[in-house]
């Protein structure tokens, strides 16, 4: 394959045209597109089952795929690749016994770079240098996973779900490190399923569903896409949400909480309190917000992120 | 080939060994236990071997009885034990019972007039039922006993003559004896009596001690079991923690883990076998110290030893399944592949196990060379049989490894 940005554009970080991966009969990516522009951080917004990984792991970890081109910073994905990329996947990939610095100088030789790295990443990332992997909490473990991924100065750094399964307070504070990335000005491209942390920190999105990019732009861009219209936000013990549903079909309902999306605000309002208090709920707060990524999905493909 | 990234798998590896602590049992402390034991049961000095002998006799009142000869039986020590532990049965069947039981090896029938047979200078008979159900034990068995009876025969046959020669002395006149002495006719009748003498000289044999043979032993345990497991599970680790798939993404290629892994094994497996050799000799006074050459069958035999691990590994792709396969193949071959019995008492069926099985014959040829001196041009045809197997068993090895990172791909 021949490098193929195209004459008299900008090289991008990451260009993908046509992207498929079948597992057996199961097509996992039914045609990726994507271009990810030097020092953006660009989110791979889905729910679970989207492609997501499958397409990070192409990108990160070697995995073949059927059919399609890849370039990263004009090259074509190969081994010659790797170095370009710094990849801190979802599960730790720190050795248990080893101490946070063993870890870093582990990869460090793996991947040829300075040994220098390794005391200003630990330093960078606050990080325990003597404690061993298997003893840190799981932001720790997060943060050491992404220090490996910088060991060798990438210019594309790839995070899957970097903040999944992580309190609140530790994922603030990932938040921040990947906000010092950008302000570093490199180019991130990161997969999540959690609409805050895609609006928190992307320059651009790109929305997947069931193996396919369904809308690229920026969060404004995208949510300007779920229309005109406001959501009605409702949290309580509820009851006859199905009738809201019914009634109103861009609804999301999670943990307690409802999601509707409607088209003006004033005249809904009072009719979705009727139908919740008619089936019997009991309302602990209502209120009305802008749409989120979350209604763009919902949107787009009738169902919820998660 | 990285040497950096090589250098950095050995070094993570060693790491991890040194802190597992469950590790560091089944590399160091299972072994010296091994040592240990089998050196506090076999490894002294052998006691010459005692007979239950039971005995059956007649009360005879002549001067010389079967009475006598168990007295004598039950005094013949050899260095400074009773080789014979006699006790007296009423009859034959008695006697046969408990030969028959197992509470004696061997039961002696006196019949009556034992004794004056012997003293008329006419044949005695005794009569000696054996158990030959375990052909081993009836080979020694007979053996001393008949020993006993052949020297007690040479010395009442001295007797004998001494007696006769006596007579003739007193009573054949000197010229009817010719150009005989007495002395020569002494010879000549001890000849006939006795036609071939086995002198007994003693030779101090080099052959090894019980704790030199335990300590190639747990060299070959190591490969039975340490090794293999270390490195087949020690990669299983790997793919399930996702850092293979981390390590296969890096620059390092898969021939660098590779070669880094089986290297920090063999580390590993080195430190231990110098531990248990060194440690033998500070316990016990004795131990093996391999040559050049022994090293180089230890190392061809570690290569095997980890290829077939990592063989396995890759095959079931499991730690669990790696673990019970690997049990069931090195649990018999502890046995059968002469590792901890000697090849010379193994059954006939199994002796071809020990002999091509390539760790069996790695471990025959190290006790050739290292504990029966051969000299390297003789073990050489079996050693290169080794290398050739571990050559073969490495390819296959690095096919499936291969495989399986494909098919983490």
């Amino acid at each position: 394959m021949s490098p193929f940005s195209l004459l008299g554009e900008p090289m991008k970080a990451l260009e993908i045209r046509g992207l498929k991966k079948s597992y057996g009969d199961f097509l996992a990516l039914k045609g990726i597109d994507l271009a990810v522009e030097e020092g953006e951080v660009f989110a791979l917004l889905g729910p679970n089952g989207a492609g997501k990984t499958t397409l990070i792991r192409i990108l990160a970890e070697g995995l073949g795929y059927d059919s399609g081109e890849i370039a990263v910073f004009g090259e074509p994905l190969s081994k010659r690749t790797a170095r370009l990329i710094g990849y801190a996947p979802q599960a730790s990939v720190a050795y248990d016994l080893l101490t946070v610095e063993e870890n870093l100088r582990f990869y460090a030789d793996l991947y040829d770079a300075p040994k220098e790295r390794v005391k200003k990443l630990i330093l960078e990332f606050s990080l325990p240098a003597k404690k061993k992997a298997r003893e840190l909490s799981g932001g720790f473990k997060r943060r050491l996973n992404l220090a490996i991924a910088l060991l060798y100065e990438p210019r594309l750094l790839i995070l899957d779900e970097p903040s999944a399964g992580l309190d609140v307070p530790s994922r603030r504070e990932l938040w921040s490190l990947i906000m010092r990335l950008r302000k570093e000005g490199r180019t991130v491209l990161l997969a999540t399923h959690y609409m805050e942390e895609a609006e928190a920190l992307a320059d651009r999105v790109a929305i997947m569903n069931e193996g396919r990019v369904i809308a690229v732009g920026t969060p404004d861009e995208l949510k300007s896409l779920a229309g005109e219209g406001s959501v009605i936000h409702v949290e309580g013990i509820l009851k006859g949400t199905e009738l809201v549903r019914k009634e109103f079909p861009r609804t999301i309902e999670r943990e307690g909480t409802l999601r509707i999306g409607v088209e003006e605000a004033k005249t809904a309002l009072p009719r979705v309190v009727e139908l919740l208090v008619e089936a019997g709920s009991e309302i602990r707060t209502i209120r009305v917000e802008e749409p989120t990524l979350e209604d763009v999905f919902l949107k787009l493909t009738g169902r919820g992120l998660e | 080939m990285k040497v950096r990234a090589i250098k950095a798998i050995i070094g993570k590896d060693l790491r991890e060994t040194r802190r597992e602590r469950m590790a560091l049992f089944w590399i160091f402390v299972f072994p010296l236990m091994w040592i240990t034991l089998l050196g506090g049961i076999w490894g002294g000095h052998n006691p010459p071997i005692t007979v239950d002998v039971g005995v059956v006799y007649f009360n005879e009142s002549a001067p010389f009885t079967a009475a006598d000869i168990v007295n004598v039986m039950e005094n013949v020590t050899m260095e400074g034990v009773h080789v014979f532990k006699v006790r007296g049965y009423p009859n034959e069947s008695a006697g046969v019972d408990a030969v028959r039981a197992g509470r004696i090896d061997v039961l002696l029938v006196f019949p009556k007039g034992f004794g004056e047979n012997v003293l008329s200078g006419l044949q005695a008979e005794v009569y000696a039922y054996f158990d030959r159900s375990d052909p081993q034990n009836y080979q020694i068995v007979s053996g001393v006993i008949k020993g006993f009876f052949s020297e007690f025969a040479k010395e009442m046959t001295e007797r004998r003559l001494n007696i006769t020669l006596g007579y003739m002395e007193k009573y054949v006149p000197a010229d009817a004896m010719g150009n005989f002495t007495v002395a020569d006719l002494k010879r000549y009748m001890l000849g006939l009596t006795n036609p071939l003498e086995l002198e007994e000289r003693e030779v101090k044999g080099e052959a090894p001690s019980a704790i030199q043979f335990y300590v190639t032993s747990f060299i070959g345990i190591q490969f039975l079991f340490a090794t293999m497991l270390m490195i087949g599970s020690g990669t299983l680790e790997e793919i399930e923690h996702g850092t293979l798939r981390r390590i296969a993404a890096s620059p390092a290629t898969a021939w660098d883990f590779l070669i880094g892994k089986m290297l920090s094994t063999f580390i590993v497996i080195t430190v231990s076998i110098v531990i248990g050799i060194v440690y033998a000799k500070l316990v016990f006074g004795e131990t093996v110290f391999p040559s050049a050459l022994g090293w180089l069958i230890i190392f061809l035999a570690a290569v095997f030893s980890m290829s077939l691990g990592l063989a396995i590994a890759m095959g079931t792709r499991s730690i669990k399944a790696t673990n019970a396969i690997v049990n069931l193949i090195s649990m018999p071959l502890l046995f059968l592949a002469g590792v901890v019995i000697p090849e010379s008492v193994l059954p006939e069926w199994a002796r071809p196990i020990a002999n091509y099985f390539p760790l069996g014959t790695a471990l025959r040829n190290l006790r050739l060379l290292e504990l029966y001196h051969r000299l390297p041009n003789e073990i050489m045809p079996q050693v290169a049989w080794v290398a050739v197997s571990a050559f073969g068993m490495l390819l296959v090895a690095v096919a499936l490894y291969n495989w399986a990172v494909r098919r983490l791909s």
